[in-house]
């Protein structure tokens, strides 16, 4: 794949989402659905890799542009993640100015409320993939109680998972 | 910020954002926490006032927050290099261990082992999608009053109707977040 579309892509989908995973509707429909450049359990991997180490979760996009064109489509990646960032320069200007007015905080609440709805949109075929039995049930439920109502690492989370999975695995 | 305290060189603050970005595991709010802690109350870098402010235009601000915030921190500290060195410092050897994992992923597919605790990080991360839907609702959901249901109503139908848009009719990421954004901007919310 053309390495400056590749990045114009990921750009669209960093530009156009407002949290780490925000964007995964939009690579989603790109990658997977328009182009059929990655699987569903091949992005489900992209986001498995980027929520494996440390740093941010949007890290996903540099293991989906991996997983597209190699070394070369990860530093696209890479770029297009940090890219928008630098739009909060002029921001804190703009909004610093004017974050107090009701009609743009309602705004910014109704594109996040947005997002949330195509984050659910996307969770669900990714959910299916990740489905394998009782026992991914499990892990999924404890997964989201242990994040929702804990202040547990999810570096823990995410050893402690592939733990089970591996002592499931020795069970069967 | 604390008189007391001299403003750091590009080098100083990039070392800090090097250590806690690279070391700091559980995503962007944990990180900001680990940064609040060392820059704020550590060192005096910053005020609070400037580190909340920071905080919330990188929560509207398109991309990663995390990223958004690291730039939005160096700018203020250290100008725009301050921001480019933040943001590298944070993003490029978490970006290239990320690389390194999936690289790992895909020369074990084949080995049992490797997939079956694989495929357990695999479960957890489709729950911690839906942990995350749920983080980014949370604040958004109102109480019984009739303010905080005309809050709840608002929720269900821009969140519900982006995921019926996006699910059942196919359409684009990008025309719905800008419905949102819209729809948002004229139903004015009860708690604005």
């Amino acid at each position: 794949m053309n390495l400056l579309v590749l990045y114009l892509l990921l750009l669209k989908a960093s530009v156009t989402s407002f949290s780490g995973l925000g964007s995964l509707p939009m690579v989603r429909d790109d990658f997977v659905v328009e182009r059929h450049l990655l699987t569903d359990h091949q992005l489900n991997m992209a986001v498995v890799a980027g929520r494996t180490g440390p740093g941010p979760f949007g890290l996903y996009l540099v293991c989906v542009a991996y997983a597209v064109s190699g070394i070369p489509g990860a530093f696209m990646g890479f770029l297009a993640l940090i890219t928008p960032a630098f739009l909060v320069i002029p921001l804190m200007r703009w909004i610093g100015a004017r974050a107090d007015i009701p009609r743009v905080r309602s705004a910014i609440r109704g594109l996040l409320l947005a997002s949330a709805g195509l984050l659910l949109s996307s969770s669900v075929p990714l959910t299916l993939d990740a489905f394998t039995g009782v026992f991914s049930v499990i892990l999924m439920v404890a997964s989201f109680a242990v994040l929702t109502f804990t202040r547990i690492d999810s570096a823990w989370l995410m050893l402690g998972a592939a733990g089970a999975g591996l002592a499931a695995s020795l069970f069967r | 910020m604390n008189p007391q305290s001299p403003l750091p060189s590009v080098e100083k603050l990039t070392e800090i954002f090097f250590r806690i970005g690279n070391t700091t595991f559980g995503g962007g709010y944990v990180t900001i926490g680990m940064l609040g802690r060392e820059l704020v109350d550590t060192r005096h870098w910053i005020s609070a006032e400037k580190f909340d402010l920071a905080f919330a235009i990188a929560r509207v601000t398109p991309g990663t927050n995390l990223i958004a915030f690291c730039a939005a921190i160096g700018a203020l500290i250290c100008g725009v290099a301050g921001a480019i060195g933040a943001v590298m410092a944070l993003t490029a050897p978490s970006s290239a261990l990320a690389v390194l994992i999936a690289y790992g992923f895909e020369r074990w597919q084949g080995n049992r082992i490797a997939m079956a605790a694989i495929g357990g990080t695999v479960a957890a991360v489709a729950g911690m999608m839906w942990a995350t839907i749920w983080i980014i609702l949370k604040p958004h959901v109102g109480g019984t009053t009739w303010k905080g249901m005309a809050r709840n109503l608002q929720v269900v139908l821009i969140a519900g109707g982006a995921f019926v848009a996006s699910r059942i009719f196919g359409l684009t990421p990008l025309p719905i977040i800008l419905a949102g954004a819209l729809i948002g901007f004229l139903w004015k919310d009860a708690k604005s």
